[in-house]
């Protein structure tokens, strides 16, 4: 280990550390621009020059390239140091007077006026090579590097021209001291498509995840776009995000896994999709940024959301009108019929939200208000009241894109009985909740059946909310129908219930009417299997094999097997036959 | 020519050569061109030409090389000519013009064209 | 048509700088009435520039020099009429006007020692026989048979050889810290990289000798342990890399090179890369990331190629010329080799003489050898009514060193202290007509064009210096600027990543500080004294010298003169872009700048 003198404050220095690296360790800030932790230092822009006396010489030195030898003496800020560094920032202002990085620094050296006359007053590149070194070792796409020399030396992918290696990571502007490199994109990117998604490639999914850790979303990741667009060859790029981790739990190799579990009850609770409001084309979802769900407002109101919070257009502005349009895609013989239960509630909320925020003036498109819930109706009341929202009877007709960027919605007041239009700057639909698009998958792997809505079916609608067909598998929330959070929390609350019960019980009764499979007359054709509601037949070796546990003797093996094989325990043919007879005899 | 194997190879081709470059300059005339960039870019290839084109014509038998720089960069295109083992006389700023009488009076008459000589060198003289 | 004359006067004239010598020779001629037998002929310039205005007389081929129109009625009666050589017309040498004998006795020769360079003219480059009758690669038999490694870098480290591509890091110091490296891979690299303006010492040692690189490479390597040799030259030596290629090649069929040098086991091959261009890539860390076939770039080196160069591997980096010494160390010894020069820097050194100087060309001289001497001596003085006034070593990023300082001994460690350094041996002798504000200008004009852009104080300070010192010979200098210089300079000298520009301040430096007078009579007085800086002059015309010859009115391109015939013309100022003919053609010395 290495000990030398920074400032007259010792300190120690680990194998292979720059002088940079050790006194930023020890709190001693040295200006720099060129410099970044996890690339290979480049020395250019010689902004962090110290004065090094090494063996008695002394000597001015870039501290992001000087290896901490032992024995160092260092002088951060000497008279020579700050007279190097002010004009260098001097020569810099000059090149780009508009940075204001540049211009912050070079006031700390006394430096406020461009003490040379500027070429270009546009002029944001300082040529520090950071955005050369992030394409060239993170990113490993090689896109952008240095072309002419001396003065004329400028950054570009090859000769200036568009190139298709060029991935549109952006890494490049984000390591840009000066703002000097903007992406274009010409076809939407990644994020592009969902703006009020999240901004880069590996992020926490919600402040109130849990656990709360960050995800990698492996389609926007550079290292797994590098890897799948060169099909492996680049399996290395970038890995910032895991060189940064000081707890090392980045791991790029973490693969999906499918555990097994022996399980006595199954609750299902695969929850709702959203529904896609571009499919029904008179409310314009897609064209215009300032058009967004219910959900997308949530996203855009949370503050954990990319504005903090704030409620804002597209443009960054608060917007003064606000336009909810109720049951988009519920209650609709175009979409779904029912009525998806949690629109009326929420829309009211964000109504509220958006008044308070920015006190726009907030129209509501609906057709009738479904406040049932405890307490919903007085807050219905509430924000019409005292809140001034402006209830318009009538579903919204549909949403225009005017040329100025404002949004005209038009609608019916059937309370007036005229067409009415208002134009605003933002328009939340509130979609309709649907069932998961793979419900049908989970239904089979369950044996559930589903409702005419598309989700799964209880026991009984009134008697038996929480329970399936199948034995010891349970619905929770919206699997089984919209509802909102309380009706969500009851619902979830008497399905776990139910299955502890069970469990606790320890067994279970099973009704002793079975089918039983006659296995000398069983041809193995394998007739029955589909035909079980319950999943309770399998053929096992060519032959089939009724499970008893499963079985609700139903019969309908019974009756589709052609051999005559199966049969439903007490109702055998004979003993219905029997039956059949002993009730003739009274006749 | 087989690779050398040892330094004795070496010195035995070092005797050879040797005796194989007196034998020709005892025998004949050496004519030597400077022919590094400077002499070049003076005109030393059109010299070279017209030396060999002389020679050719008057069915003289000599024997032509090239050299690199020698210094006196002002003066190229050089040109050089010796005979056993009178000095070697340098001409500077050889034209092919002048090349016809430096052949004529020297490598024929053993005169030396006093006008246009540079220097000579002594056999054995070389620095 | 000539064949019908008896005669041919064939005049070179000398860039016009003589235009009446024809008229007079025709006029001569006329009067002794040989017309119909003697025809003057022009051509075009001979070469010999120092010694123009030049004649030449066929089919005789009497060839005169420095021949003055005075000179015409004598030249036409002995030599055209009794067919008589004029002798005092006859080519001299220049001061001491005794006729030329050998080489030895020539001045331009006789205080050189040609070490490095005594093969080179001598051999055709082209033959390694002829490199071998002359004792080549005896010195290398005797590395690899007699000699260890360590006693290579011993007798290398006696000898006192500094390296002779500018720095003067100490050689033998060099191969055995590459030799003490941790690594099992160590290369060698000659740097053939001259891009200096002016320079060609190099170039003429790789076209004339190019197998003593070869074999001071060979031996080296052997020294340090290395297998694998490159050698940079830049790709506008066309003629270096044919004949480096053609020597690598007979050295290979040789046995010289390759696998089992000599039959002692030794493996060891050498590559050419060749430079694009770039002056940067003479710069070592430039050099190797050239020769990786990467940008050539400098890098931080903070960690010498000792020890991480080449790939990170230990690598012995020397200037051509610095191999090239290499096979007489061995060959002579040590002692042989430090009995030249000075205490601290050995042997000889070669040099480009060029600028204003009589005998331009390639020396080489022992270190510690006055610059008076190579000025006055070797390089025959100034020519024409001109004085010394500096000479310029180093290079672009070199310094001037001022006629008061023409004792100075030419080692490394004396021209550092004069401001100025040895670089690969470029020396520009600069007269009195010589605007030094205007040299420091032209250099920072190259450097600026040279500098690679990569660090803000070489990229964008040279640039401000040279926009200042623009203004100043423009005539808008204010005293300020040369703070505003001075402060650059010491920034850009001290916070530039690489050599070239950590000495690109060394032009503006020196000069500032032996000839700030020039700058303040810039600033002060818009006045150039050397009367270069056409902001600052004017020409006129002296009435009393001119005879109204009308030659100055025909070439002017602005029609800015007028005069009657044999009165004394007039230069109107208005319409004077400065351009200077005027000044050239007269012959009577009437045309003035002031």
């Amino acid at each position: 280990m290495a000990t030398l003198i920074i400032d007259g404050q010792k300190v120690h220095a680990e194998e292979e550390q720059t002088v940079l690296e050790v006194a930023r360790a020890n709190g001693i800030e040295i200006p720099t621009l060129c410099h970044h932790p996890l690339m290979e230092p480049h020395g250019a822009c010689r902004l962090c020059t110290v004065e090094v006396i090494r063996r008695g010489w002394s000597s001015l030195q870039t501290s992001c390239t000087y290896p901490a030898w032992d024995g160092l003496e260092i002088k951060t800020n000497s008279p020579a140091v700050r007279e190097a560094r002010q004009v260098i920032l001097g020569l810099l202002l000059s090149r780009c007077p508009g940075v204001p990085l540049l211009q912050d620094l070079a006031q700390e050296y006394g430096v406020t006026e461009p003490p040379f006359p500027t070429d270009d007053p546009e002029q944001k590149c300082i040529l520090c090579g950071l955005c050369v070194r992030v394409c060239h070792e993170l990113v490993k796409a090689d896109v952008l590097n240095f072309s002419q020399r001396g003065i004329e030396r400028q950054v570009g992918p090859p000769f200036l021209e568009k190139t298709r290696q060029c991935i549109g990571c952006g890494a490049c502007t984000i390591v840009c001291p000066t703002g000097a490199i903007e992406i274009v994109l010409e076809q939407a990117a990644i994020y592009q498509e969902k703006p009020l998604g999240p901004t880069s490639a590996i992020y926490v999914p919600s402040l109130q995840a849990v656990p709360r850790v960050p995800v990698i979303d492996t389609d926007a990741c550079i290292r797994f776009r590098q890897n799948d667009r060169t099909e492996g060859e680049i399996a290395d790029a970038c890995g910032a995000c895991q060189m940064l981790c000081e707890a090392g739990a980045v791991d790029f190799t973490q693969q999906d896994e499918v555990i097994e579990l022996n399980v006595g009850t199954v609750i299902v609770a695969t929850g709702f999709e959203m529904w896609d409001p571009a499919k029904l084309s008179q409310y314009a979802y897609g064209q215009s940024p300032n058009i967004i769900t219910g959900l997308e407002f949530e996203r855009l109101s949370n503050s954990g959301g990319i504005t903090g919070g704030e409620i804002l257009t597209a443009d960054g502005k608060k917007p003064e009108r606000v336009a909810v349009i109720h049951c988009v895609g519920s209650r609709d013989h175009n979409a779904h019929e029912y009525c998806s239960r949690i629109c009326c509630m929420y829309s009211l909320k964000q109504a509220h939200l958006v008044r308070d925020k920015t006190g726009a003036k907030v129209y509501e498109f609906y057709m009738d208000m479904r406040t049932f819930g405890k307490g919903y109706e007085e807050f219905y009341e509430r924000v019409q009241k005292e809140e001034g929202i402006t209830m318009v009877r009538g579903r919204g007709a549909s949403v225009e894109v005017l040329p100025d960027g404002k949004l005209r919605v038009k609608g019916e007041d059937a309370d007036l009985g005229e067409l009415v239009h208002v134009d605003v700057d933002m328009v939340v639909l509130s979609s309709a909740i649907e069932a998961p698009h793979d419900a049908e998958r989970i239904g089979a792997l369950f044996g559930l059946s589903r409702s005419a809505d598309g989700f799964f079916a209880e026991a009984h609608p009134k008697l038996r909310p929480v329970e399936t067909n199948t034995d010891g598998v349970f619905l929770a929330g919206c699997a089984q129908g919209p509802k909102d959070v309380p009706d969500a929390v009851g619902h979830a609350g008497a399905s776990a219930s139910m299955a502890l019960a069970l469990l606790n019980k320890g067994e279970v009764t099973i009704s002793p009417t079975t089918a039983k499979v006659i296995t000398e007359r069983c041809v193995g054709c394998g007739d029955c299997v589909p035909v079980c509601p319950y999943t309770a037949i399998a053929l096992v070796e060519g032959k089939s094999e009724v499970n008893p546990v499963l079985c609700k003797g139903c019969g309908t093996c019974a009756a589709t097997c052609p051999a005559g094989a199966i049969q439903a325990l007490h109702f055998t043919d004979e003993q219905i036959v029997a039956q059949i007879e002993g009730v003739l005899a009274w006749v | 020519m087989p690779k050398l194997k040892s330094v004795e190879e070496l010195r035995n081709l070092r005797a050879q050569v040797q005796k194989d470059l007196t034998a020709r300059t005892e025998t004949t005339t050496t004519i030597t061109v400077g022919m590094g960039t400077c002499g070049i870019s003076a005109g030393a290839r059109e010299v070279m030409q017209a030396v060999l084109q002389e020679l050719n014509a008057r069915e003289i038998k000599a024997h032509v090389t090239t050299v690199g720089c020698i210094g006196m960069c002002s003066k190229e295109p050089l040109l050089d000519i010796q005979q056993g083992d009178e000095p070697r006389i340098t001409y500077g700023n050889v034209t092919p013009k002048m090349v016809p009488r430096i052949i004529e009076e020297h490598v024929i008459h053993g005169r030396v064209v006093d006008d246009w000589v540079v220097g000579r060198i002594a056999m054995g003289q070389e620095e | 048509m000539a064949e019908q004359h008896r005669a041919d006067v064939i005049v070179s004239c000398l860039h016009g700088r003589c235009p009446d010598l024809i008229p007079a020779l025709q006029e001569e001629i006329e009067r002794r009435g040989l017309t119909t037998e003697v025809e003057v002929v022009e051509s075009g310039c001979r070469g010999l520039c120092a010694m123009g205005p030049v004649i030449l007389l066929q089919p005789e081929g009497i060839f005169y020099t420095n021949v003055q129109p005075a000179d015409v009625p004598e030249l036409v009666e002995e030599t055209l009429i009794k067919g008589r050589a004029v002798p005092r017309l006859t080519y001299k040498e220049p001061l001491t006007h005794k006729d030329v004998c050998y080489y030895e006795d020539i001045p331009f020769y006789n205080k050189q020692m040609r070490h490095v360079m005594h093969k080179c003219g001598m051999i055709n480059p082209e033959s390694i026989a002829e490199y071998i009758a002359l004792d080549g690669y005896q010195a290398l038999a005797k590395a690899l048979t007699e000699m260890s490694p360590e006693e290579i870098i011993a007798e290398v480290k006696k000898s006192g050889l500094r390296g002779r591509g500018g720095a003067g890091f100490a050689t033998g110091r060099k191969w055995e810290s590459t030799r003490q490296a941790e690594g099992d891979v160590r290369y060698v690299v000659a740097n053939g990289d001259e891009g200096d303006p002016g320079a060609f010492m190099n170039r003429s040692l790789m076209e004339g000798d190019p197998h003593a690189i070869i074999e001071g490479m060979v031996i080296g390597a052997y020294a340090i342990g290395a297998h694998e040799g490159f050698i940079y030259v830049r790709d506008e030596y066309p003629l270096a890399v044919r004949n480096l290629n053609m020597a690598i090649e007979q050295a290979r069929e040789y046995g010289l090179l390759g696998e089992d040098i000599l039959g002692t086991g030794f493996d060891f091959d050498i590559r050419i890369v060749r430079g694009a261009g770039a002056f940067v890539c003479g710069e070592s860390s430039a050099l190797m990331q050239s020769v990786e076939g990467k940008v050539g770039e400098p890098r931080p080196k903070h960690y010498h190629a000792t020890e991480r160069g080449l790939w990170d591997k230990p690598t012995a980096l020397n200037n051509v010329e610095t191999w090239a010494n290499i096979p007489l160390i061995i060959n002579n010894g040590a002692d042989w080799f430090a009995s030249v020069g000075t205490e601290r820097s050995k042997g000889t050194k070669t040099f480009c003489l060029v600028g204003q100087i009589a005998n331009t060309g390639l020396i080489e001289v022992p270190m510690g050898i006055t610059l008076r001497e190579i000025v006055y001596d070797i390089g025959g003085g100034i020519p024409g009514n001109g004085d010394f006034k500096a000479v310029q070593t180093g290079g672009p990023s070199g310094g001037c060193i001022p006629a008061d300082q023409l004792d100075l001994p030419v080692d490394y460690d004396s021209l550092i202290e004069a401001g100025s350094m040895m670089g690969s041996g470029g020396m520009i002798v600069m007269d009195n007509h010589t605007c030094m504000v205007d040299i420091a200008r032209y250099f920072l004009d190259f450097l600026k064009e040279e500098s690679c852009g990569k660090c803000t104080p070489c990229r964008e300070g040279i640039r401000r210096m040279l926009e200042i010192l623009t203004r100043i010979t423009q005539g808008e200098g204010e005293m300020a600027d040369l703070d505003t210089l001075e402060a650059l300079a010491r920034t850009v000298q001290n916070a530039s990543l690489c050599g070239l520009g950590k000495s690109a301040p060394n032009p503006v430096l020196s000069t500032l500080h032996y000839f700030r007078d020039e700058y303040v009579a810039h600033i002060e007085e818009k006045k150039c004294p050397a009367g270069v800086c056409k902001a600052l002059i004017e020409y006129y015309i002296i009435a009393e010298n001119c005879t109204g010859c009308g030659l100055c009115r025909r070439k002017c391109p602005q029609q800015a003169i007028s005069g009657e015939k044999k009165e004394p013309h007039v230069i109107d100022l208005e319409l004077c872009i400065k351009c200077g003919i005027c000044h050239d053609v007269c012959k009577f010395d009437a045309v003035g700048v002031r």
